[in-house]
């Protein structure tokens, strides 16, 4: 997206894919979140604090919704009655930016902070941002978080020492504007630059998301969904899931599924990059 | 990583701290000041130093005694972020929230910076000279066993020199303290197994069924189990494993389970011997001491249904090798070592001993192996400082004045005592009673050896080195604290050591052949070692001993109901805050419960049915009674706990510690009973018996639950598949 | 009959708001009455001119000793920071030239190195904050892959550094600014550069631009979406 661009097509930059006629080549990132591996012990989400620079905004201020965690581990109970929850609970790891191929969240921008980027990711430009929160209302997974207060300035969430731990190539967002989970861009961006340095794609396992990096259980991948060699393609191939699909043929068949790969609130359309692997229980207790 | 031999002591001089400034104007264009920033830049570089790339360091997590092997990323000279060190055999890459929040504990607002002597109800900063001239001068004329020392769990070089010091001052009173410690497994083991610990192999099992061993939370090793439980659940030949957990309050390991039985409190071991009963296979002295044990007699004392403890048995009896893990639900109470026992007795009933019960490897230094808190040990300091017996006492590593229960009136006792000192990283309630604060090195600015109490393939001492330059200029390393005492007994033995760094390098370098290192020369090895983190030994295997021992396994008859105190209160361990050494670190504040989504405040668990019961609702404010006390708090309806017990979780309610940890929540350790272990004397934690009642005020409960209240609305959010209908065995 | 008042006044007031809020949050000027960046005071008057200059061929003293660029400023071709050479780099040769040994400057500079402190240099290209600039990506397509000369290529951003005497801002800076540069086509061979067909070099720039004439290299324009430059 260029000034230029702007200026004289917006709407065109706005819905066309930037690269339409050769859509997601070299990369398209995406991710596969095992809920069987998961034990929702939140390693995560603390790794998403570490790595981008996210406020602890206390007790107060949680209470309101206005936390800003980019990661949630959600939790849901059974909804059968039982007299105790003894299958276990339902875990959602990783509620986070789904980063949707069709992301309702761009359409509803006024200016245009948020939009696609060439390898499938959905950008977000803090200092573009100006505040209306539509994309927060238009995201069917409530992703998007707000900055309410000036954390680093007024609020003084790193007071003393604590600046020193700030990840420097990520920004330290200011009051008003929305930010979510950007799939470690910065890390992508340092594997591409070696890559491209070295005249090749970045390699299936040469960079991960901090999320991944810490899961104790490896219950997430993440990686080059073009690219065959890797981990997602593969998982995401085996469960037939398919991207640009919101109603996957498996799930018209007749047959049960065999198969537990899905991706949340599908049918909206919005083609996120996440697939869920559905947790397993034994039949057999 | 780095091979050059440079000096770890003099890496990453850096000029100031101008990055940190830099990221924090974020964002506005306001920062666009040509000439106003400074650059940073270096007086000498070495080769890896290059700005604006970071590089990496390895070291050792202190967050709790696992021993995990850290990777900090390090950007002009200060430590962003930790990883897991990819290797280590024990957590493989990987590191839990707790240990990932290491760098809060680091960068802590709230440290202390100097020395500081009391002075009435204020600490005086006062030099490390006059504070350890002052420290000489109160030991002046003190008998041996008139000092004590009270310490968190401690082993490697550390151990080695604390050892040596409080043989100078002629005493034997070290007291090894953990508030939350398996101590009653440990003795119970020994007893099955020969061994405390023994290697559990949940890879190969394909059931696991636990009492109450929270593997995946905070038990012993969590961060390598849950890699061995990613691995148990792809499973042994294409078939999944199958985890049944029993306990009475629903930990995170519990929550993931394919079965969830929630038993009465304390009659795990009534449910092991009914299903040693039930599996007969047994014969002999056991069959004789199961017989009692009918399916229906079972159900009625446990309250798990017949048809459930069948399923169970069945299962078992289907699929070995399984696994059997005795945790800290079982060993909470009166008779923990008869409901380990019963639980061990099962696994080797079972035949898994030898099979997903291995022989632990055991480190070729025994000096350093590592000295394992309980509770029983601060009974015995309680005992002698409610005696008055001590007149110089040292404390680090623990905070019994927060974590000893409240019947222990460990606060008065401690008072009684005469000179305090307390190595302390931040002013928690012990170092406020302390005299004397001596203010430590963070985890990440000192040096040290450590061997994990839970070894994995192999042995291994861990090393921790600095991965930055000290932040405060008046802390020290607890080593050079100890060293420094040490030659105010034996001057002449440890003169040529000038600080603990000159010590623990000469201490390796002396032992070069044994640690691998014959035939490098010092200083490759040295470098070599520091830069893996890691000492990796072959380590002899123990092998386990223990045979099938009925004797004295005698379970009590089920506990009658208590008219004034009916419920069980439950301390919750969690894996983020643990005994509440960490509560200070504000990632783990705001990290939501994993089963109730709760942050920045203490609850009261309580099942649906007795809420019912007893008119409450969420965020009714109830005061929860003991005989020894009581506290308020907010409640959480919560279906996973025995409807006849509540349960507080521990490590909130403190009244220091700082901005993020003080005002937060209640202390249980309050309200706890002193009642003991029968054999070990060890705490029994799950033996407090409350009463609740409203007092009339209501909150807001503070989570991350959804709007919708955790239900998903008939969406397929997160979803579930049973193994009937699910072919895993073509997945990736 | 307010009623019909209520929405100017409304949009009087905004406009008032606004206009105050705006004059109260001016940005401090990009550019000097001249067009280029502001003087800065540096702790020792560095003279690129000396250093990087072309050789004087009446007079040795008088003029530059053409200094690759690159000898000093190392980090540049590593990094996406450029950073500045560490203080031992200039002792490496100011160790050993006794003739300007007495010369304030080179004083100074000894005075650093001895009390082992580093210089406090003023930063001359200050970018904001959220902009992920990467000296390495511009230094290997102009430098490696294109051979322009290295004074050439850091002249793009930098200007003609081998006059000046303390650096000074040349050029603009500003999106616009870097957008005007990455609009333009490029060539996207280049001899010892990567193939175009692996895609890996022209990836990230937009599409190639098609021309009929097969003789001619394909040109592409600069990247263009926004997460490559902010973060």
């Amino acid at each position: 997206m260029s000034v230029s661009n702007l200026l004289e097509n917006w709407a065109q930059v706005r819905h066309e894919h930037p690269i339409n006629d050769k859509p997601h080549d070299p990369y398209k990132w995406a991710m596969a979140i095992d809920l069987d591996a998961c034990t929702g012990c939140n390693a995560c989400s603390v790794a998403c604090y570490a790595e981008n620079n996210l406020p602890v905004v206390g007790r107060e201020k949680f209470q309101h919704g206005q936390q800003m965690h980019w990661m949630r581990v959600e939790r849901y109970w059974d909804e059968d009655g039982r007299e105790f929850p003894d299958q276990g609970f339902q875990f959602l790891p990783m509620m986070m930016c789904q980063q949707c191929e069709a992301a309702p969240c761009e359409t509803v921008c006024p200016v245009a902070a948020t939009n696609h980027t060439a390898d499938g990711l959905n950008s977000q430009i803090y200092n573009r941002c100006i505040g209306s929160r539509y994309c927060s209302a238009n995201c069917p997974f409530k992703v998007r978080y707000f900055n309410w207060y000036d954390y680093p300035t007024t609020d003084n969430v790193w007071p003393a020492e604590m600046t020193q731990q700030l990840n420097p190539d990520v920004s330290v967002r200011g009051k008003g504007v929305m930010e979510k989970c950007t799939f470690c861009v910065q890390r992508l961006s340092a594997a591409k630059v070696v890559a491209k340095g070295e005249g090749r794609i970045v390699r299936e396992g040469e960079v991960q998301t901090a999320c991944q990096q810490a899961c104790p259980t490896g219950a997430i991948s993440f990686g080059n969904l073009v690219n065959p060699e890797s981990r997602v393609h593969k998982q995401w191939e085996a469960q037939q899931v398919v991207l640009d699909k919101d109603k996957q043929e498996k799930d018209e068949k007749e047959e049960r599924a065999v198969l537990r790969g899905y991706r949340i609130l599908e049918e909206l359309r919005a083609y996120p990059s996440v697939m869920y692997l559905e947790r397993v229980r034994e039949s057999a207790v | 990583m780095i091979d050059s031999g440079i000096d770890r002591r003099d890496f990453l001089k850096v000029l100031g701290w101008s990055g940190a400034a830099v990221a924090l104007s974020g964002c506005g264009n306001t920062s666009i000041e040509d000439g106003k920033e400074t650059v940073v830049s270096y007086v000498e570089a070495n080769d890896y130093m290059v700005p604006g790339i970071g590089v990496y360091f390895n070291s050792t997590c202190a967050q709790c005694d696992a021993g995990c092997s850290i990777n900090g990323r390090i950007r002009e000279g200060r430590v962003l972020k930790l990883e897991g060190n990819p290797d280590s055999a024990i957590n493989k890459g990987k590191l839990c929230g707790l240990g990932q929040a290491g760098v809060q504990h680091h960068y802590n607002p709230d440290r202390v910076r100097e020395p500081l002597l009391r002075k009435g109800n204020k600490g005086e900063a006062i030099s490390w000279d006059k504070a350890y001239a002052l420290i000489a001068e109160k030991m002046a004329g003190v008998q041996g066993d008139e000092i004590a020392l009270l310490s968190g769990g401690v082993s490697g070089h550390l151990k080695v020199l604390l050892g040596n010091y409080l043989d100078s001052l002629n005493t034997k009173n070290h007291f090894v303290y953990e508030a939350v410690a398996p101590g009653v497994v440990r003795a119970a083991n020994q007893k099955a197994y020969g061994v405390e610990m023994p290697r559990y192999r949940l890879d190969k099992a394909k059931v696991i069924l636990s009492f109450g061993a929270d593997f995946l939370g905070a038990w012993v090793s969590p961060v390598h189990f849950s890699q061995q439980y990613a691995q148990f659940r792809k499973g042994v030949d294409g078939q999944r494993g199958v985890l049944v957990q029993v306990e009475s309050k629903m930990t995170l390991t519990g929550a993931n389970a394919d079965r969830w039985l929630a038993v009465k409190p304390g009659t795990e071991g009534v449910l092991a011997l009914g299903i040693i009963n039930a599996l007969g296979t047994a014969a002999g002295e056991v069959a004789d001491l199961v017989k009692e044990y009918s399916l229906v007699r079972v159900s009625r004392e446990t309250g798990v249904s017949v048809s459930q403890i069948e399923k169970v048995t069945a299962l078992l009896k289907m699929r070995s090798p399984s696994l059997v893990l005795a945790g800290s639900a079982a060993e909470g109470y009166a008779h923990g070592s008869q409901n380990a026992a019963a639980i061990n007795l099962l696994n080797q009933v079972l035949g898994n001993v030898g099979k997903t019960i291995e022989a632990p490897v055991s480190v070729p230094f025994p000096q350093m192996v590592p000295s394992k808190g309980n509770t029983a040990a601060l009974k015995k300091f309680n005992d002698g400082l409610s005696a008055g017996k001590y007149k110089v006492v040292f404390s680090f590593g623990a905070n019994p004045v927060f974590t000893a229960p409240g019947a222990f009136k460990f606060k008065d006792n401690f008072a009684k005592a005469g000179f305090k000192v307390a190595f302390a990283h931040y002013l928690d309630e012990t170092a406020l009673q302390a005299d004397l604060v001596l203010p430590l090195d963070s985890a990440l600015e000192d040096w040290g050896t450590q061997v994990p109490e839970y070894l994995t393939e192999g042995a291994q001492i861990n090393i921790q080195q600095p991965l930055m330059e000290k932040l405060h200029a008046n802390t020290r390393g607890v080593g050079d604290i100890v060293l420094a005492l040490l030659k105010q007994k034996k001057s002449e033995e440890y003169k040529s050591y000038e600080d603990y760094y000159a010590y623990l390098r000469s201490a390796l370098l002396q032992n070069k052949g044994a640690l691998g290192g014959g035939g490098a020369d010092d200083d490759t090895f040295w470098t070599d070692t520091l830069s893996r983190g890691i000492v990796k030994l072959a380590g002899s295997a123990v092998g386990l001993t223990g045979h099938q021992n009925v004797a004295g396994l005698k379970l009590p008859a089920v506990a009658e109901e208590n008219e004034h105190y009916p419920l069980y209160l439950i301390p919750g361990v969690t894996a983020s805050l643990r005994d509440g050494r960490h509560t200070n670190q504000p990632w783990l504040q705001e990290s939501p419960d994993p089963l109730t989504t709760i942050v920045w405040d203490s609850w009261v668990e309580i099942h649906p049915k007795k809420a019912t019961e007893l008119g409450i609702v969420e965020g009714d404010i109830v005061e929860v009674t003991s005989r020894t006390g009581s506290v308020k708090a907010q409640v959480y309806i919560f279906p996973g706990i025995h409807p006849e017990a509540v349960s507080i979780p521990v490590g909130r309610g403190h009244d220091a510690m700082g901005r993020y940890a003080k005002g937060y929540g209640v202390n249980p350790f309050q309200i706890m009973d002193a009642v003991f272990e029968v054999e070990t004397g060890e705490l029994a934690m799950h033996e407090t018996r409350v009463k609740i009642h409203k007092t009339g005020q209501r909150v807001l409960v503070v989570k991350d639950e959804g709007a919708a209240g955790a239900l998903q609305m008939g969406r397929k959010i997160a979803s579930r598949v049973s193994t009937d209908q699910i072919d895993l065995s073509k997945e990736v | 009959m307010y009623r019909y008042l209520r929405l100017p006044i409304l949009l009087v007031g905004l406009f008032l708001a606004v206009s105050a809020y705006a004059a109260n949050n001016s940005q401090p000027a990009l550019t000097t009455e001249d067009g280029l960046g502001p003087q800065v005071q540096q702790p020792i008057e560095f003279p690129h001119n000396r250093h990087a200059g072309l050789h004087d061929a009446s007079d040795p003293n008088k003029g530059g000793m053409e200094i690759n660029c690159q000898y000093c400023h190392t980090y540049a071709r590593r990094s996406a920071v450029a950073g500045i050479p560490p203080l031992q780099k200039c002792m490496g040769c100011h160790n050993s030239i006794d003739s300007v040994k007495d010369r304030p400057r080179i004083k100074e500079l000894f005075k650093y190195w001895e009390a082992k402190k580093p210089i406090p240099w003023k930063k001359v290209h200050d970018l904001p904050d959220f902009v992920r600039f990467n000296h390495e990506r511009h230094v290997k397509r102009f430098v490696e892959q294109q051979n322009r000369p290295v004074q050439e290529a850091c002249g793009y951003c930098h200007g003609d550094v081998k006059e000046m005497t303390v650096a000074r801002r040349q050029k603009p800076l500003a999106m616009g600014w870097c957008a005007s540069c990455h609009e333009k086509d490029h060539p996207v061979t280049a001899e010892g550069g990567t193939p175009v067909d692996g895609q890996a070099y022209w990836y990230s720039f937009q599409k190639p631009v098609k021309t009929s004439d097969s003789a001619l290299a394909p040109k592409a324009k600069g990247p263009n979406d926004c997460w490559q430059c902010h973060k």
